[in-house]
């Protein structure tokens, strides 16, 4: 049986862990939220910003959680084009169109990592990233510790953005009524370009801390696009504090079930966790709609 | 313009009657082939068909009946699983258990319709995606299925005939099947569906009974055919009976044929599977361009490569009937 | 106020439905409001009522579309409440919809043969092949089975529909605006179709605003206000009653109307303009526009000069609000030109004729629920420096006082008068030079319009221009120096205010013979 403080140590790892996923799934809820885009391309714009982060860190010997924020914004500006010519056109053409084609996007993306920058498995090493900190009873690993609280930094940031600011109200009112808000004055259009690449950005910040903390190849994008949905759905699509909570959720459980039934079970838990969700109560824990 | 539209419908049925029977044709001809042929074309042979049952099937799903579903991995793999497990722990002959695990696909969607028909639209795409995944994850894990190193095939291995007759009568089936999906009164309750499922309602037509018939139906045949593979590599594991490349490949054709057109499944596994071929040294470079056929496409040719041709044909023919009417 | 139930069924058991207490209610708006209603066997019964009334969501809460908060529905002696759709239509229930939602993807002919598996899934192809081409015909659209849905124009679509909820043989059909938007010759088609379907047999209900045919079909009326039941007696008693007049024009002859101050005429408010200006603010030339395949507006000529006030009037489905649409770009115009303060602004996106000094103040509100009322506000204000900003916001605050004190809430936590004065205060803040109040007394009780009108003539006395879409005349003829009548998407009256209020072609407009 194991110790309490392996018990403790365990949920404390996987709760700090679980604030960190929040980041990543925070740009799909955005995007979902606002443009009621189901974005496949999601994960490999996770994937991007782990490789942009280790490759600067290669070149450069920046550390990527200085860089977090150019890093963020360089995956932002590359995907301001793909919704400009590729998702926008689309519009028109129903919800399946799009999503079809940012899944078009993943794989291309996918394979294209793979060709460049080889299937091998890549790790941001950082010294931080393997030194443990005792807090009392439990030990966490420091580098979670330094995540949780960017995420949650991060998080807070984006909420600020889209409660206090100009651009917040124009996105929350092209949410949920579009033609009412470019009735006002919104340039609807430029808010669903900005809110993409604000939803990239949010990845692949997520995903520099994910390529520090953990190791990453070029398919691990998909992975984490199905975790990040169950953190959508468990929080309410569109919900800020609602993904942090969710996440943190998952990351909770996803521990429990590692030191219960194995570890091969955390994804399967999260999924399984997803699947319940949606069938039972579709709008998340906390209800939809940015908030 | 009426007689000419007549004579164009006219004009186009003629071709799938004719496309029809060169399908025949080629059956009959498939029949006898294996005697001729070299493995490798014999294994190329089962590659394709076994690649048009799946499309074909999960056109009835998406093209006609709606459902948009990534989570064809999940029906291959438990064919596949089913089919090694049955050969292995007893002594059915192979089509009997082929046909079982086909039913276990079968009845895997009706378990899980309940919850997956709540979803409407996207929601549902993501958690049939979901659904494969989690049944990945727990062939990984249990034990009982042999882990992550999977099963063997411990029954007599199979030649390259024999898969090829096993395939093509699977085919066989499958067109059958979906002849009469697409051409009977049960396409149009399911194409009712698909367009407005409340309107439909408000005829009549009890959508979820249709959607998990749909569903039912298309599941058998893709667990069917995930037998066959699993049958010809003689060993399953979750990687590749589980993976994600089966929901990808199966859109891929699908939606570069011609989603909800009769002929777009075929098409779309040719070129699937040429593209395949050609490109058999760069598998990295396969997908990638087929990523990005299917991004083109959708912009500027949502109906596939199947609507492009009856575009054409269609513009052809309208300039050959303006010729006569002048 | 007339409720008249002594026509109704001649024993009880003759009843094809009964609605006992059917409520519906939205966040913050009661859609249907207890109403009781019961329709006999064999009865072509009539639903007549003012835009916003309820009318269709008692369509789709029979028909089974919509779940009642509460009431129960009983139909052929059976409790169908929790019944779902798909039941009731097998049960006979038949129903069009307002904007016709055929299968798009599928021909004429497979629209109606959904409906006939149906009813009888075991029939045999040729007898179905046979059953469809005589309903084809039977509704005018013989020899079109094999079109695509999707290309059908607006009104062949509206037939298709009918056809199609005929094909479940229902002893109770459903008709939902059948004759929006039809030219006189169609609407006798039409009338002859419903005249051919009564057979003593089938019921029909029919919700309508074409007058024509609900007087020349319809042997009961009821009307709905506010999704109340108002009135329900002989179509006769209905048509002449006064009450039911006022409450769709807004005449102001009910003896329970006062308004506190009525500027009859506006030469005593503002000078008239004595000689023609030279400079229009707004000017539509030949202007066409709809909706996807329906053509609403054809060939509109229409001018508006700085500081006037014109209204906009016309009855339903004559084009008031895609006019509103096509000026402010929420409606691209299919041909025509628009002119804005010497601008093109034809081709231009709504949020760029915003900056240009257009204004929307939108039929039905459109409040954001997601913004407080402060952040509704202040989204229409763009681009102005805070001082500015401010300004305007507290000029709004002092026009209605009532949304300072609420600013921090939701935007449709309020009353349904309050989000009325919040939509007009947002058209304000970015300060236009023309705004557009399309039908702000939508569902508002007299006193509250009284209220924001008092708030428009301020307005109105600063010399904003402005135009008004109004369903009640009155009012806005006070409130107008002049004003054009729409019908069937044309202009059929345009002049001074006083002109149109004393033409006898008004009423007709409105209401038909019966005026």
């Amino acid at each position: 049986m194991l110790s309490v403080e392996a018990i403790a140590s365990s949920v404390a790892s996987g709760f700090l862990l679980g604030g960190i996923l929040a980041l990543t799934a925070l740009g799909l809820s955005i995007v979902l939220g606002v443009m009621r885009l189901v974005n496949l391309a999601h994960g490999v714009f996770l994937v991007a910003g782990a490789y942009l982060a280790f490759f600067l860190l290669q070149a450069t010997g920046i550390d990527p959680i200085i860089a977090l924020i150019p890093i963020g914004a360089a995956i932002a500006i590359a995907a301001l084009p793909v919704q400009r010519f590729l998702l926008e056109p689309l519009a028109k053409f129903g919800p399946e169109a799009p999503m079809m084609t940012t899944f078009g996007l993943a794989i291309v993306l996918e394979n294209l990592f793979v060709l460049y920058f080889s299937a091998d498995t890549r790790s941001i090493e950082r010294d931080y990233a393997t030194v443990p900190l005792a807090l009392g009873l439990v030990s966490v690993p420091l580098v979670y510790v330094i995540g949780f609280v960017i995420s949650v930094c991060a998080i807070v940031a984006v909420h600020f953005v889209i409660s206090r600011t100009a651009f917040g109200r124009d996105l929350r009112a092209s949410a949920v009524d579009p033609s009412a808000a470019a009735a006002v004055g919104v340039d609807v259009r430029r808010v669903h370009a900005l809110t993409f690449a604000l939803g990239a950005a949010c990845a692949a910040a997520g995903g520099t801390l994910i390529g520090i903390i953990f190791s990453f190849t070029p398919a691990s994008g998909a992975n984490y696009l199905l975790t990040d949905f169950a953190i959508v759905v468990l929080g309410g699509m569109g919900n800020i504090f609602g993904t942090l909570i969710g996440g943190i959720l998952l990351g909770v459980l996803q521990s429990l079930a590692g030191i219960t039934l194995g570890d091969g079970y955390r994804d399967l838990v999260g999924l399984v966790l997803f699947l319940s969700v949606l069938a039972v109560r579709p709008q998340g824990l906390f209800g939809g709609h940015t908030a | 313009m009426t007689q000419e539209r007549v004579s164009l419908q006219r004009g186009l049925h003629g071709i799938e009657q004719l496309g029809g029977l060169l399908i025949a044709a080629l059956f009959a001809i498939g029949a006898l082939v294996p005697n001729l042929l070299s493995d490798y074309a014999l294994l190329i042979g089962f590659r394709l068909m076994l690649y048009i049952v799946l499309a074909e099937a999960w056109n009835l799903l998406a093209g006609y009946c709606g459902l948009v579903s990534l989570g064809s991995a999940s029906f291959v793999g438990i064919g596949a699983y089913v089919l090694v497990g049955l050969l292995n722990q007893t002594g059915v002959p192979v089509p009997v258990a082929v046909l079982i695990a086909g039913l276990a696909g079968a009845a895997l969607s009706a378990a899980v319709s309940p919850a997956v028909f709540r979803l409407r639209g996207l929601y549902f795409t993501v958690g049939t995606l979901a659904l494969g995944e989690a049944l990945r994850l727990l062939m990984i894990n249990v034990p009982w299925f042999g882990g992550a190193t999977g099963l063997f095939l411990r029954a007599d291995w199979p030649s390259s005939a024999e898969l090829y007759r096993y395939v093509l009568a699977l085919l066989i089936l499958t067109e059958l099947v979906i002849s009469v999906g697409a051409h009977s009164r049960l396409s149009t309750l399911m194409r009712a569906v698909r367009d407005d499922e409340d309107a439909a309602a408000q005829v009549g037509v009890r959508a979820f009974r249709v959607k998990l018939g749909t569903f039912m139906v298309a599941s058998l045949l893709m667990s069917a055919a995930g037998a066959l593979q699993a049958y010809k590599l003689t060993a399953v594991e979750p990687y590749g009976m589980f993976g994600l490349q089966w929901s990808v490949d199966v859109l891929a054709m699908v939606i570069i044929g011609g989603i909800g057109l009769r002929y777009g499944p075929v098409i779309g596994a040719v070129f699937v599977v040429l593209l395949g071929e050609l490109l058999a040294d760069y598998p990295e470079l396969h997908v990638a361009i087929t990523g990005v056929i299917l991004i083109v496409l959708i912009r500027f040719a949502p109906k596939g490569l199947a609507g492009v041709a009856e575009r054409t044909v269609n513009l052809f023919g309208r300039r050959v009937a303006g010729a006569h009417s002048v | 106020m007339i409720d008249d139930t002594s026509l109704v069924g001649e024993s009880s058991g003759a009843f094809i439905v009964e609605v006992r207490g059917l409520t519906k209610r939205y966040a913050g708006v009661t859609a249907a409001d207890n109403v009781n209603l019961a329709i006999s066997r064999g009865e072509v019964f009539g639903i007549i009522g003012p835009n916003g009334a309820g009318k269709s969501t008692l369509v789709g809460l029979i028909g089974g579309a919509v779940k009642p908060s509460s009431g129960t529905i009983i139909y052929a002696g059976e409790d169908i409440t929790a019944l779902p759709a798909a039941e009731r239509a097998r049960r006979g229930i038949g129903r069009t919809y307002q904007i016709p939602r055929p299968f798009l993807d599928m021909t004429v002919a497979e629209n109606l043969a959904v409906a006939l598996y149906s009813a009888s899934p075991l029939i045999s192809a040729r007898v179905a092949g046979d059953e469809v081409k005589a309903m084809l015909m039977r509704t005018g659209l013989a020899g079109e089975g094999h079109l695509m849905a999707r290309n059908l124009p607006l009104l062949r679509r509206k037939r298709l529909e009918v056809a199609r909820a005929l094909m479940l043989k229902p002893r109770l059909l459903l008709l939902d605006e059948v004759g929006a938007g039809l030219v006189d010759a169609e609407v006798t088609e039409l009338i002859e179709l419903i005249h051919s379907l009564d057979d003593g047999e089938t019921s029909i209900v029919i919700v309508e605003h074409v007058i024509r045919i609900v007087r020349e079909c319809c042997r009961r009326l009821a009307v709905l206000h506010t999704g109340a039941k108002f009135a329900e007696g002989s179509t006769a008693e209905i048509l002449a009653d006064k009450d039911v007049a006022s409450i769709y024009l807004g005449t102001g002859h009910g003896s329970d109307r006062t308004l506190p101050h009525k500027p009859r005429a506006s030469s005593t408010q503002r000078p008239m303009v004595s000689e023609p200006p030279s400079k229009t603010l707004l000017q539509l030339a030949g202007v066409t526009a709809g909706y996807g395949q329906a053509r609403v507006l054809t060939g509109v000529d229409f001018d508006v000069r700085p500081g006037e006030a014109v209204a906009i009037l016309g009855t339903n489905g004559a084009g008031k609000t895609t006019l509103a649409n096509t000026i402010s770009g929420m409606v691209r115009a299919t041909s025509g030109s628009i002119h804005f303060d010497g601008r093109d602004v034809t081709e231009l996106p709504s949020h760029v004729r915003v900056r240009h000094g257009i204004a929307h103040c939108m039929e039905g509100r459109r409040i954001f629920p997601t913004l407080t009322v402060e952040e509704n506000l202040l989204i229409a204000a763009r681009s102005i420096d805070s001082g500015t900003r401010q300004q305007r916001l507290d000029e709004i605050y002092r026009l209605f006082p009532a949304l300072h004190s609420r600013r921090g809430n939701s935007g449709t936590s309020l009353s349904g008068g309050e989000q009325q004065m919040l939509a007009i205060g947002r058209s304000l803040m970015s300060g236009p030079k023309l705004v557009i109040f399309d039908e702000i007394s939508l569902g508002l009780a007299p006193i509250m319009m009284d209220r924001l009108y008092e708030a428009l003539f301020q307005l109105r006395r600063r010399g904003l221009t402005m135009l008004i879409i109004e369903q009640d005349v009155d009012r806005a003829l006070d409130l107008a120096d002049r004003a054009c009548v729409l019908e069937r998407g044309r202009l059929a009256l345009f002049g001074s205010a006083t002109e149109i209020r004393s033409d006898r072609n008004l009423r007709r407009l409105y209401f038909g013979e019966a005026g």
